[in-house]
């Protein structure tokens, strides 16, 4: 069998292949003495596959060597293995926290912000102290990765201190990144929170909106949905399909409001007009909640027969939720001259 | 069926893309609604947004990924599949290698189909090489096909496939390289020949390591199933295992640029290859 010894020479050799064996035989071999001489080895390697490889193995080995090591590769001034790092420390988990802590604690803004990459993606047990300092941070983009970080994680024990922020700070990334974290954690202080800041959507900047949308879509109820309903036709194109969203989103969650003077007109125009496929489907599954009224079915009845096929399928699914009498023959006719296989399946389900 | 946003589709789709590289466009959100609601019932949520978290950032080990990717995946295998990736090797990729080697006077070209299944894939290959390179008989030329699986080994040895397995393949090919057999297309010997079925797991790293000196590496459709790490071991093996100025096809779906960073990103007109250096 060979020896720790033996591997670390090969780590020497000149051949690519066998470095790159030498580093994977010393991850599996998971000892701690093999941590250094990886490491020394990464700092002469020109090889990217070889140095790959050295990653893959300090993931390998367990205990405090490799963590360590890798928290001195943060400081690195290529950002390759600043990342490969970041990664190696990921995959330690909870075990890594303690050293995220210190760097935390006396790293540059830099190793801050690396430090929450590290962190970001998965909900690491005893990490609240990591955040809880980065939350204060006096450098905006550790505060904005923490927030976003604890949005992705759903960390609604800091939900508070978001909605704080969110009234606090001008930062125009970080209100952004605060709506987005309370789409995720956010309860009714959230949206009263959110509508402290902004109170009047029709004067909101596009920038701010698309958030805005996406935490009404999640938090909003009837009171919102006639506001959400009226940017329709006055915002661009290019924020439609977070409005029709945010209203399809509102709509179950209340009783179904009376379909306003202009918004029938105004979801057909999108239906029949040139917006994308996507846009165009999510007005006809709008339209889809008032389908019990004899205008709005016999839209979509007509959508039914319409070239694109996302319109066609929005149809179909949206008359299928529907138990109006006489519709079934309507649909089943329709699905003998349907040819696309998932409007098909929406028209027969 | 739970009603997937489309933002909610978005991030579904962004999420598959980062962890299986498999790209689903907005033509098929309702594809993609059908399956998250099977999972959905199975695991006994009722919000997609439940489900998108799981799927973010309560699956540590993959399980649930897995699951979805057992349900969007199709493990169906056919000759001249994702043809597009088959004419940059026969049209740019394989002319560059057999004229560097005929150079050189070397005579021997090695290809290995990794996880190559019942075989449709490696006698795809074999047809493009005596198609495009019609002197192969006179070289030394190897096509290495490997599995796992003993009982897709026999299938690969046994050369015979049904109507599925052959409808892809071009006329002109079909009528050179395969002869029916009642319902069946059995791959002529001369073509048959070339491919040499071994058995080999991609997880033992011994026996990666003794697969050396090929020109062209195809693992397409197979690594979407292993874990990242043991994923970046497999590519880290087949790029020892290319010669330099060798390439590697994984899947369209598998980029190996986000696996590894070892290997030459090339283009040929529309195509993207990965060559080792």
């Amino acid at each position: 069998m060979s020896s720790i010894a033996e591997y670390v020479e090969k780590l020497n050799d000149p051949e690519e292949s066998e470095r790159t064996y030498a580093a994977e035989d010393i991850g599996y071999l998971n000892v701690p003495e093999g941590v250094p001489p990886l490491l020394a080895r990464l700092g002469a390697e020109l090889s990217l596959a070889v140095r790959g490889a050295i990653f893959q193995a300090l993931i390998r080995i367990d205990g405090d060597a490799p963590i360590e090591g890798s928290i001195r590769l943060l400081e690195s001034d290529d950002p390759q293995i600043r990342n490969q790092a970041v990664d190696v420390l990921r995959h330690k988990g909870a075990r890594s926290v303690p050293f995220l802590n210190i760097v935390m604690r006396d790293g540059d803004k830099d190793l801050r912000k690396l430090v929450l990459d590290v962190l970001s993606g998965s909900r690491t047990s005893d990490a609240a102290e990591i955040y809880a300092a980065a939350l204060h941070d006096k450098d905006p983009n550790v505060v904005i990765t923490a927030v976003e970080n604890l949005g992705g994680i759903r960390a609604g024990e800091f939900r508070n201190q978001i909605e704080d922020l969110l009234q606090a700070d001008s930062h125009p990334m970080l209100v952004a990144a605060c709506i987005e974290a309370l789409v995720e954690i956010g309860g009714e202080s959230s949206l009263a929170a959110i509508r402290r800041r902004f109170k009047d959507l029709a004067t909101v900047p596009d920038f701010f909106l698309a958030s805005l949308l996406k935490a009404l879509a999640a938090l909003g109820s009837a009171e919102e949905f006639a506001e959400v309903a009226s940017l329709l036709p006055v915002r661009g194109p290019h924020l439609r399909p977070a409005i029709l969203s945010a209203l399809i989103a509102i709509l179950p969650r209340c009783q179904l409001p009376v379909l306003a003077g202009n918004l029938l007109p105004c979801l057909q125009a999108v239906v029949n007009g040139g917006d994308p496929p996507l846009c165009r489907y999510q007005a006809v599954r709008v339209l889809g909640f008032w389908a019990a009224r004899d205008d709005v079915c016999s839209f979509l009845v007509s959508c039914l027969s319409n070239p694109e096929r996302m319109v066609r399928l929005g149809a179909a699914e949206s008359l299928r939720t529907t138990d109006r009498p006489g519709l079934q023959p309507v649909l089943t006719a329709r699905a003998l001259e349907e040819s696309d296989e998932e409007v098909l399946q929406a028209l027969t389900c | 069926m739970p009603d997937l946003s489309v933002e909610q589709f978005q991030s579904l789709s962004q999420l598959i893309y980062q962890k299986l590289g498999l790209h689903f466009d907005a033509k098929k959100i309702y594809f993609l609604k059908t399956r998250v609601a099977k999972r959905m019932a199975a695991l006994g949520l009722a919000d997609p947004r439940e489900y998108l978290f799981k799927l973010g950032y309560a699956d540590p080990k993959g399980e649930e990924m897995q699951a979805l990717a057992n349900l969007v995946t199709t493990n169906e295998t056919y000759m001249f599949r994702e043809y597009d990736q088959l004419q940059a090797f026969a049209n740019h990729c394989l002319p560059e290698v057999l004229s560097i080697k005929q150079a050189r006077g070397e005579r021997k070209l090695r290809i290995w189909s990794a996880g190559c299944s019942s075989g449709e894939e490696p006698y795809t290959l074999a047809m493009i090489v005596q198609d495009v390179f019609p002197q192969a008989q006179s070289w030394d030329c190897e096509i290495v096909a490997t599995d796992i699986d003993e009982n897709m080994l026999k299938h690969v040895a046994a050369a015979r496939y049904g109507a599925r397995s052959v409808a892809e393949v071009p006329d002109e090919y079909r009528e050179k390289y395969l002869i029916e057999d009642g319902d069946e297309w059995v791959v002529r010997r001369r073509t048959a020949a070339l491919v040499q079925a071994r058995n080999l797991n991609l997880s033992d790293r011994m026996a990666m390591r003794a697969m050396r000196g090929f020109d062209f590496i195809f693992c397409r459709n197979v690594l979407i199933y292993f874990d990242d790490l043991s994923r970046k071991a497999v590519v880290d093996h087949f790029y020892n295992a290319l010669n330099p100025g060798g390439y590697v096809f994984l899947g369209h779906s598998e980029s190996v640029g986000r696996v590894t960073t070892a290997f030459k990103l090339k283009r040929f007109e529309n195509h993207l290859v990965y060559m080792r250096e």
